[in-house]
């Protein structure tokens, strides 16, 4: 069932937000000691404020289509009097004072939030792996990572436990693990949605944005947390526009731009067959699939990096004194970070600017991109390395190479799954848009489920 | 390349030599990126970083 459709049993009264709520519940109950996708479920708060939005319902009090809905965030947003920990030990006992933006607005519009998903340490990771807490298992394969480091979150949509569940993206960590486990994962442009009340990775790349069961889904709960806010230094003013396609939903005559070099090249055989796939879909669609020369890709992704590193230290240099207290892989990458010099970060920052010029050029050509999400598949837990058409590669730099890029140009893209590889686990598609253009990526996004139907594919039954 | 086993030495970073080479070709290869990039960057050319005078107006 999607958000849509839990919405319109709401209203029609064949069920209630107490009853879609304590299902949740139930089904976290029984899943999450195989997929550890939670650290911490609010049931009691949960169930009650389920109760408050029927009620408010029956009195004709509607907040929309999240009213009602079980959800659940990633443990990096602060939750007021709820302990939040960023998968990380430094955070345990953490019990913030206030809410986050987007835990404000979920709110307003109506959702009922039934717990904190587990990620990897401190949102620093592509595996949700996670020292502290334990792994998140990827529904579709236990044996499998879920990606990260939105892993929890991903773990709990696709394998309805809530309708959506919030993730925050700094290289790829919304996008990643809804590759890997075969949901819709939106990071909208930076600055659309507030990062107020998250713990920052990295100030200038970190994204806030939903993983959902389908474009649409995705799309309402944008609506619901997008807009200007006074306490984000970064939040845009730009009006936040109707993000949901229409029912029958047009792409005629959309651009849709292959990229000649790069993503295919560098992706496994069977995942470009499956965006071209894609492409070829749009095309019997009536868009027009046109290849497109882009600005290097892999400086980006380096200047990407440098500006990571050494944010990301800056933000945990003081929390580095306790090392034994972060898993092995973070520490080194905040190590990492010390080293690199004040002036390769500032250069970092002077050339994004220019990649962000010369992309522009881009947009004149199409109105979307198409790429893979990720180069495979989802590797499984504990390996180091990926293969991608029979050569080994590591798994971080490999995992994230298509999607690190678009934090460092602060565009909106959206994964969506695009079917299954021959070891029957999901790809995804990757769908980027010109700046702010949310609308454009979820129409394409919402077309090509209609076609397909593949954002609907659920895992095998678990455990 | 730099030589990062002295830089983290500097910094007091109470890393191990094999964590220091572990790093090392970390960084080696971003390097082998960056570098170029930022050698070729025009001098005027303004970081992506901005601020905001009138902080009154997000308050």
């Amino acid at each position: 069932m999607t958000i849509r459709e839990a919405a319109r049993a709401l209203r029609a009264r064949e069920c209630s937000s107490r009853e879609l709520t304590r299902e949740a519940l139930d089904r976290i109950n029984k899943l999450n000691p195989a997929l550890n996708a939670f650290i911490t479920v609010i049931e009691e708060s949960a169930l009650a404020r389920a109760l408050g939005m029927d009620e408010g319902l029956s009195r004709g009090h509607d907040r929309g289509p999240l009213h009602g809905i079980p959800v659940a965030l990633k443990d990096v947003f602060s939750t007021r009097g709820v302990r939040t920990t960023c998968g990380s030990r430094i955070f345990a006992e953490y019990v913030p004072d206030h809410d986050a933006a987007v835990v404000e607005k979920l709110e307003a519009a109506g959702a009922v939030i039934v717990g904190k998903t587990n990620l990897h340490e401190l949102a620093y990771g592509v595996t949700s792996d996670n020292p502290h807490y334990g792994a998140v298992h990827n529904p579709w394969a236990p044996e499998r990572v879920a990606g990260g480091s939105s892993g929890g979150s991903a773990a709990a949509v696709a394998a309805g436990m809530v309708f959506m569940a919030m993730g925050s993206d700094t290289g790829g960590s919304i996008r990643i693990p809804a590759s890997f486990c075969g949901t819709v994962g939106l990071k909208p442009a930076y600055g659309r949605v507030s990062r107020y009340g998250v713990l920052p990775l990295d100030f200038s790349l970190d994204h806030m944005g939903p993983l959902a069961r389908s474009a649409r889904d995705a799309a309402l709960a944008l609506e619901a947390i997008a807009g200007h806010d006074p306490r984000d230094p970064s939040s845009s003013r730009r009006p936040v526009e109707r993000y949901l396609p229409e029912q029958e939903v047009s792409i005629r005559n959309m651009r849709i731009g292959l990229p000649e070099r790069f993503y295919l090249e560098n992706a496994d055989p069977e995942v470009a067959e499956a965006v071209r796939r894609m492409a070829a879909i749009a095309e019997g669609l009536g868009a027009r699939v046109v290849q497109v020369r882009l600005p290097d890709v892999a400086a980006i992704n380096a200047i990407g990096r440098v500006i990571l590193l050494v944010e990301a230290a800056a933000i945990l240099e003081r929390d580095l004194a306790r090392r034994m207290d972060f898993g092995e892989d973070v520490r080194a990458l905040l190590e990492q970070g010390r080293l690199i010099p004040a002036t390769d970060y500032v250069n970092a920052q002077r050339l994004r600017r220019l990649k962000q010029q010369e992309f522009a050029s881009s947009w004149t050509e199409v109105d979307c991109l198409f790429t893979p999400t990720t180069p495979t598949s989802a590797p499984r837990l504990g390996a180091q390395k990926v293969t991608i058409g029979g050569k080994a590669e590591d798994l971080r730099p490999a995992v994230t190479s298509f999607t690190r890029a678009f934090n460092v140009l602060g565009l909106p893209a959206l994964s969506m799954p695009c079917g299954l590889d021959s070891q029957g686990l999901p790809m995804g598609l990757q769908i980027v848009g010109k700046p702010f253009a949310e609308a454009t990526v979820l129409r394409i996004a919402a077309a090509l489920e209609d076609a397909t139907g593949l954002s609907h594919q659920a895992p095998p039954p678990i455990g | 390349m730099k030589n990062w086993m002295l830089l983290a030495a500097g910094l007091d970073t109470g890393l191990s030599a094999t964590e220091i080479e572990k790093i090392a070709l970390v960084l080696d290869a971003l390097e082998a990126v960056f570098r170029p990039l930022a050698a070729a960057l025009p001098h005027e050319a303004e970081p992506a970083v901005t601020f905001d005078a009138a902080v009154e107006e997000r308050s």
